[in-house]
């Protein structure tokens, strides 16, 4: 038997030396760290190791089904937040990002992207097809709306869309077996409201200019114009223009109203030429003047693509600042009113003998006397 | 509020005396607030012989609990002290949210810097639990009785104390037969059932039970009362053991005329059953360490008693005790007496028992014994277990409430901060290297206790959601989560070994619970970020608020269930 144990307590000299070699890593790992969170990375391409300097993207998607190409090299889909994306190690430069679906439309956009910068952006990607749900006068007892017709009942009725909502279609109904549908009455009231918005740009400029000149004159012009808002975004008609207009606090300005205060050719190479003309125009405006944030030029408005049509209804996007729905002269289009690069702009309806109403959450549409709601996700099939 | 009234609201937090804050003195102290020096009627009465004690410990101020015992400018001097840590804390915490908002790069940088420091810091103290672990195991495997036999120590007497408030009957008695259990000889053991008047008659009576069923086992038994409401005392642990160690010296060490220096003292909590070999294991301890009477020893506290019974939540808090004490075990320079511990009689006699105003009277006894002996005082580990009862209560919430009120009164322990700083400005004899090195440790101690949680669960987010627009366009800003995130989840491997080092540190599984638990038991470890926030940060940080504001806090018993062992 030993006359005393045989581990001894950790000794002073053994507990030092282990101290400082973690001192030495902390010292080591810190500066590493640091330069690694902000962007720098060891460059291995060539035959020289060298230190890079690098910038990410961040990008949002409403739909999960979708990837996600970064200079056509497909992105891992994020283990978490499944609706966003963080792409970090790009290089200076222009990159071309594109989201797509299966049987949906693309959206794509070039973007700048600088050193330990991440630049943002939202994707939206609506249904190539358009898909409605049927809103009928009737119900039957199972609660399938019911279309009463005086032709074949195998003659479709929505031609253009794709149709998701349950329904049948009757020569003669049987008034007992069928009930009201209250939403049918809700959107037949929707659609006899004659709203400001559901007028042309041009008839509610002119509403707004009467308004104008009825007023007394210390009343100021803001006062009486009622305009189209969501959060502290606006919709301001211009002649036959469409603009968004920022309302809110100068520092809370979205990424998309302002660029790097740069040289006029630089931001044309960099956001297009559109946003150097229009920041050159708002530098000399008084009623849209720029604004500078964060060494950053910020304009006030930003112009809407119209497709060289003629805007015959506008509304936000139900529950989005960021997107618009136009009712232009082929068809119902929601764009983005992000303009680097271009504005995603894509058509959820076509024709031109329809009217529509966009209320907090939905897209109605009433068509040769049918009322439907067009929907902007691809319901999932069971 | 004006900068006056604000200065002058500042001079009565330091004072100690704000009415709002409801700061009670004991009517007493009124007559005593005139004087230069100290001032409770215990103490009054120690200096009518303190002949005995160490110079140092003859000071008035040697036994302060608070500022509001002292007047002039040690009052004004230690209520500053009083305030230091809980400041700190919240000068941190809230400096961390201020610094998110208008510095945000710096705050960033900060908190990677302090995530990686807490990865090695899990490295550092990982190796130390797993060192002692293995020292441990090493320690219950000898018989140290062997190793006694080489030594004349048959002169020896063990005095053991367990101070206990209202307790079950079978709590007591488990206590009594672990010591039947020892492998030592029972007539050379002292042991004192201190019970509390406050406490009844039917707990008194539960002592005197346990008299007459185990007394004749001993060398000399006594049952103590300690009487209530005394004054200048603060009800508690400390307080009772302080009355009964006076009784022994009277009843027992003067009576029978026991030399000082044979007698080795262990102040056990009630609940302390010991393995057989602790008393050899200590005295070996005790006659091989250069100076035995500057000497306190420390045993690795097991939560185990009713670890089966336990709560998991429970089960982490108990476990994570235990080897935050391994750890200490292996850097005794930087530890205190925590808890069940044992200590000369000769050095308690020398500094008059300790003291009898205090909360955390557990590491006060050896803050007392360093600061009489002029820093010639260490602590000893003995790396070898006793056990004790994990906190539990008949319900979930009734266990969350005790497992916090517990650790308020353990992190409470601040206070003693305060006395340290105090006497090691007063007491220039100990060398100021040691001075120094103690205040820093200990404040980093406790101010890590209750900032590093914190700032690394929740805080370390702060500047994704409080920085400027110009830090959430960085990669800076994209990247800090991510690093945090993978930092924690390498420190989380520290969590690794602490299941497996738990796991072997648990009693047999009683037949009625099922093996399913031993897994429970591995996956519990996971909830150590939200039992290290809820029982660690926040009843410090509790503690801390209440000592800055005078809001003085009382002793409070954690309850006790029958043992199982």
């Amino acid at each position: 038997m030993p006359i005393e144990p045989e581990i001894k307590s950790l000794s002073y000299g053994r507990r030092k030396g282990f101290f400082l070699v973690l001192v030495v890593v902390f010292i080591l790992a810190l500066p590493a760290f640091i330069f690694y969170t902000s962007g720098y990375r060891l460059n291995f391409d060539n035959e020289e190791t060298s230190i890079v300097t690098t910038g990410g993207v961040y990008i949002t998607t409403d739909n999960l089904g979708v990837d996600v190409y970064l200079d056509e090299e497909k992105i891992e889909k994020p283990r978490l937040f499944r609706s966003a994306y963080y792409i970090q190690n790009i290089e200076n430069g222009l990159h071309r990002l594109v989201v797509q679906g299966e049987g949906l439309q693309t959206w794509v956009k070039v973007l700048p992207v600088d050193s330990y910068i991440v630049t943002e952006a939202a994707a939206f990607n609506m249904p190539e097809l358009p898909h409605i749900r049927p809103i009928a006068s009737r119900l039957n007892l199972s609660g399938q709306g019911v279309y009463v017709v005086a032709g074949s009942t195998s003659t479709p009725l929505f031609t253009k869309a794709t149709t998701t909502g349950n329904f049948v279609v009757v020569n003669r109904a049987t008034p007992a077996s069928l009930r009201v549908n209250s939403e049918y009455e809700y959107t037949v009231d929707l659609f006899a409201t004659t709203t400001a918005t559901s007028t042309s740009v041009f008839n509610r400029l002119e509403e707004e200019i009467e308004k104008l000149s009825t007023v007394p004159a210390s009343t100021t012009a803001t006062a009486s114009i009622s305009y189209i808002e969501q959060g502290n975004m606006r919709l301001v008609p211009r002649g036959e223009e469409l603009s968004a207009r920022w309302i809110g606090d100068g520092s809370a300005t979205p990424h998309y109203f302002c660029a790097p205060a740069q040289a006029s050719s630089t931001i044309a190479f960099r956001l297009g030429m559109h946003v150097m003309l229009q920041l050159e125009e708002q530098r000399l405006s008084t009623t849209t003047p720029l604004h500078t944030e964060n060494n950053r030029l910020c304009r006030t408005e930003i112009r809407l693509d119209r497709k060289w049509q003629k805007i015959k209804y506008y509304e936000f996007f139900p529950q989005s600042s960021d997107l618009v729905v136009l009712r232009l002269e082929d068809g119902l289009y929601v764009t983005e009113i992000d303009d680097r690069a271009w504005q995603n702009t894509q058509l959820i309806y076509p024709g031109d003998k329809f009217e529509v109403r966009v209320t907090d959450t939905n897209i109605y549409i009433k068509e040769d006397g049918m009322y439907f709601e067009l929907l902007t996700e691809i319901p999932e099939i069971n | 509020m004006s900068t006056a009234r604000l200065l002058l609201l500042v001079s009565l937090v330091l004072k100690g005396n704000i009415n709002f804050l409801k700061v009670n003195y004991p009517p007493k102290l009124a007559l005593f607030n005139n004087q230069n020096a100290v001032y409770s009627q215990v103490h009054i009465m120690e200096e009518q012989d303190k002949s005995h004690l160490l110079p140092y410990a003859r000071r008035a101020d040697f036994k302060v609990g608070r500022a509001t015992e002292l007047s002039g400018r040690d009052r004004r001097l230690y209520r500053l002290l009083e305030i230091i840590p809980g400041a700190l804390s919240w000068t941190i915490l809230v400096g961390m949210i201020m610094a998110s908002i208008y510095a945000p790069f710096f705050a960033a940088y900060f908190i990677i810097a302090f995530s990686i420091y807490w990865v090695l810091k899990t490295i550092f103290l990982s190796y130390h639990v797993r060192y002692n672990w293995k020292r441990l195991k090493h320690h219950m495997k000898i018989d140290w009785q062997v190793l006694v036999r080489r030594f004349n120590y048959e002169h020896f007497y063990h005095l053991i104390i367990f101070p206990y408030y209202p307790e079950p009957y079978e709590v007591l008695e488990e206590a009594v037969k672990g010591l039947l259990n020892a492998k030592y000889d029972h007539k050379k053991m002292i042991v004192v059932l201190a019970a509390e008047e406050r406490a009844g008659a039917e707990a008194i009576g539960y002592a005197k039970r346990i008299e007459e069923n185990y007394g004749h086992h001993f060398g000399h038994f006594l049952v103590t009362t300690h009487p209530a409401n005394t004054p200048g005392e603060l009800a508690g642990k400390g307080s009772n053991t302080h009355h009964a160690l006076g009784v022994v010296q009277r009843e027992v060490v003067a009576k029978y005329n026991i030399p000082h220096k044979d007698i080795i003292t262990s102040i056990f909590d009630v609940d302390t059953v010991i393995y057989p070999d602790y008393f050899n294991c200590l005295l070996w301890h005790f006659l091989t360490v250069a100076d035995p009477y500057k000497s306190a020893f420390q045993p690795v506290p097991l939560f185990n008693n009713n670890l089966w019974e336990a709560p998991a939540l429970s089960r982490v808090m108990a476990m994570s005790s235990t080897f935050w004490q391994m750890i200490m075990q292996e850097r005794p320079e930087k530890s205190a007496t925590f808890s069940s511990h044992s200590v000369s009689y000769q050095a308690l006699y020398e500094i008059g028992y300790g003291q009898a105003n205090v909360v955390s009277e557990d590491s006060r006894i050896y803050w007392n014994l360093l600061v009489a002996n002029d820093g010639k005082f260490d602590v000893v580990p003995l790396s070898y277990p006793i056990s004790m009862d994990a906190t539990i209560a008949p319900t979930l919430w009734g266990t969350i409430k005790n497992i916090y009120k517990q650790h308020r009164r353990w992190t409470y322990g601040v206070e003693n901060w305060c006395y340290i700083t105090y006497h090691f400005i007063k007491n220039k004899k100990i060398p100021l290297k040691r001075r120094l090195s103690i205040i820093a440790l200990q404040g980093e101690g406790y101010s890590s206790l209750v900032t590093n949680p914190i700032l690394l669960f929740i805080l370390g987010w702060a500047p994704i959601f409080l920085g400027t627009r110009e830090f959430h366009e960085t990669v800076l800003s994209y990247e800090l989560p991510i690093m945090v995130r993978n930092l924690l989840i390498i420190a989380m491997g520290g969590l690794v070994v602490s299941a497996i080092i738990s796991l072997s540190l648990t009693p047999p599984r009683p037949e009625k619970y099922p093996r399913f638990k031993y897994l429970v038991m591995v996956v519990q470890w996971i909830m150590v970020p939200i039992t290290m926030i809820v029982f660690s940060a926040l009843p410090g940080l509790d503690a801390q608020t209440r000592l800055m504001l005078g809001k003085y806090m009382g002793f409070w018993v954690t309850p006790k269930r029958v043992n199982v062992k």
